[in-house]
């Protein structure tokens, strides 16, 4: 497959150093992340504290005298300006105020009493306090549209996430090391809370608890090697891409069967900062005169926010063979995906969305199973199961035809999938 | 911002750079120092120091309740209004995540106090911690506070 020139330059590898410039759709999309993280649950259970403190008469001295109480006036009007602010960071506008406000509103509950405390809130909030570096100028709406793809901003903000990163876990697994509860014993293994998730899930976590309370030595050896092994993933390019899918496994399997928590999806947005971005990797194959290509290249253009697509006319191209194919995507080591290939893989790459619908439906399902509305909770558990099971060998065969059926025309264009016809 | 050469220069990157160092030398000697904390350097649980699972969380149950005289234990009026989602008397079972049985026996002592001053009704205000999982080896089971509120 010959590729054709790039319109934006490629991004320098390593050269760039701190102050260069990066594509600033990276950061943007991690920052939108983010946002969603923060209006989804950390503001709520923030102003929960917020109003559980102001309507006591009663408080714990605060971690420093010159701390101010918090009045119920004051606490309305930060519980609102919380919602403002996360708001900010989602829409992309005043981001570095939003950001420092969040984290130092943040800290300060924290500070106020010790019972605030948790470490998931401590990053997310030191997480948001990075975000308030950030120069990258991209608002929701511009991050949706296809220009984004040339804006730049400076590399250190994405830089120092990705070095915080490899820092808390090189502190996990340092900690781990000492403790008495992992080392050589792994104590504290059998004894980590699991929350049920429903439907298939609960055998799996059964699974989990029967093997660790086999081997919880072996365990928390291998759990200690893992982290200091993403804490130096975090920090070595050469390590990013084995460190993307080893951290992603790691910290789904946090998410799925240990204890859900804002600490895995805060993760799970960090990890947008170790993929390319703005590379124009993908090729996106499409006919000029088709109104389907046409109607395909907006869809996808408002969802890549990495700008890893890139539209390369079909003409242009060495495959073409007169009749529209359908969606065609050839992958940056120029393997062509048609079909249901190419319709699955796009996930994977359209990582600021998927993360979105994700976060959404943990967040979202979890808020209406609290309230008794049903099994919401196991909504983003299915979503991925669902997900996953489009890899599972032959069911590309099962839902590729009526896919292809649904899309119309494009059905009766060959497909990779269809069987090679037999010679003579 | 957000252009296709948007660097750092000038008193903007020496302003960077000096943020920089800050940043990673507090986050990384403010853990270090904490779990390894001198002199001695020997090593303990420290709150902010990304010690994430690594210590086995307290369990502890708690009564609040008042008495006078022989009497039993009655229910502390408005007792939400001293903490928010508090009850008394029945017993709320708790758990000290991130701080240390220190804290938590500090926190109820201080609020029995706090509402034998507010009150000032001539009861005894109690708090009863039962711990069920976590406390050092040499701490009792089972700790309990007193206030006595003037008449």
């Amino acid at each position: 497959m010959p590729r054709p020139p790039r319109s934006v330059p490629p991004e320098d590898s390593f050269g760039n150093g701190w102050f260069g410039a990066v594509p600033s759709c990276r950061f943007a999309t991690f920052r939108v992340a983010l946002a969603v993280t923060t209006l989804v649950f950390h503001v709520p259970k923030f102003n929960a504290f917020i109003r559980d403190y102001t309507a006591s008469a009663f408080h714990v001295p605060p971690a420093f005298g010159w701390l101010p109480i918090l009045t119920p006036t004051a606490g309305a009007a930060l519980a609102v300006l919380q919602y403002v602010a996360a708001g900010g960071l989602l829409l992309g506008v005043g981001v570095p105020t939003c950001g420092w406000f969040l984290a130092a509103t943040g800290f300060y509950i924290l500070l106020l009493d010790p019972e605030h405390y948790s470490h998931n809130a401590h990053f997310h909030l030191t997480l948001l306090a990075l975000v308030g570096c950030s120069r990258d100028g991209l608002s929701l709406a511009r991050l949706i549209r296809a220009a984004a793809a040339a804006a730049r901003c400076p590399a250190w903000p994405e830089r120092l996430v990705r070095l915080q990163i490899g820092i808390v876990f090189f502190y996990a697994a340092l900690d781990k090391v000492f403790s008495p509860f992992w080392g050589t014993s792994g104590t504290r293994l059998p004894a980590l809370l699991v929350v049920e998730h429903g439907l298939g899930l609960s055998m799996l976590q059964r699974l989990n608890q029967v093997v660790t309370r086999a081997a919880p030595a072996a365990l928390s050896i291998a759990t200690i090697a893992l982290e200091f092994f993403l804490a130096a993933a975090a920090v070595f390019r050469p390590l990013w891409r084995v460190g993307l899918v080893v951290g992603f496994t790691f910290i789904a399997y946090l998410e799925f069967l240990v204890a859900p928590g804002l600490f895995t999806w805060d993760m799970f947005a960090s990890g947008i900062l170790f993929l390319p971005a703005a590379d124009g990797g993908w090729q996106v194959l499409l006919d000029p005169h088709c109104p389907s290509c046409r109607r395909r290249r907006t869809l996808l253009s408002g969802l890549d926010w990495l700008r890893r697509f890139r539209y390369v006319p079909r003409e242009a191209t060495a495959i073409s063979t007169g009749a529209c194919p359908g969606l065609q995507l050839v992958s940056p080591r120029g393997q062509t995906l048609w079909g249901f290939d190419a319709l699955r893989v796009q996930p994977a790459i359209l990582a600021g969305p998927a993360f979105v619908v994700m976060a959404v439906a943990r967040f979202g399902g979890g808020f209406l199973a609290a309230r008794g509305a049903g099994p919401w909770g196991a909504l983003p558990y299915v979503l991925l199961a669902a997900y996953l099971a489009l890899w599972v060998p032959g069911v590309a065969r099962h839902l590729g035809r009526p896919l292809h059926a649904a899309l119309g025309t494009h059905a009766r264009a060959p497909r990779n999938l269809d069987p090679p016809s037999p010679p003579g | 911002m957000g252009s296709l050469t948007t660097g750092t220069s000038g008193w903007r990157r020496r302003g960077a750079a000096a943020f920089i160092v800050v940043w990673l030398s507090v986050q990384v000697l403010v853990p270090l120092l904490q779990k390894f904390e001198p002199p001695d350097f020997h090593y303990r649980w420290a709150r902010y120091s990304w010690g994430m699972f690594s210590s086995i969380g307290t369990r502890y149950e708690v009564r609040l309740l008042r008495t006078r005289g022989s009497g039993g234990a009655e229910p502390i009026p408005e007792v939400g209004r001293y903490v928010r989602g508090y009850r008394s008397p029945e017993p709320m079972r708790m758990r000290a995540a991130y701080w240390s049985e220190a804290e938590v026996l500090d926190r109820f002592s201080r609020l029995v106090s706090f509402i034998a001053r507010d009150r000032h009704d001539g009861y005894t205000y109690v708090a009863s911690i039962q711990w069920i999982r976590g406390p050092r080896a040499d701490a009792p089971l089972h700790t309990e506070f007193r206030a006595q509120a003037a008449p």
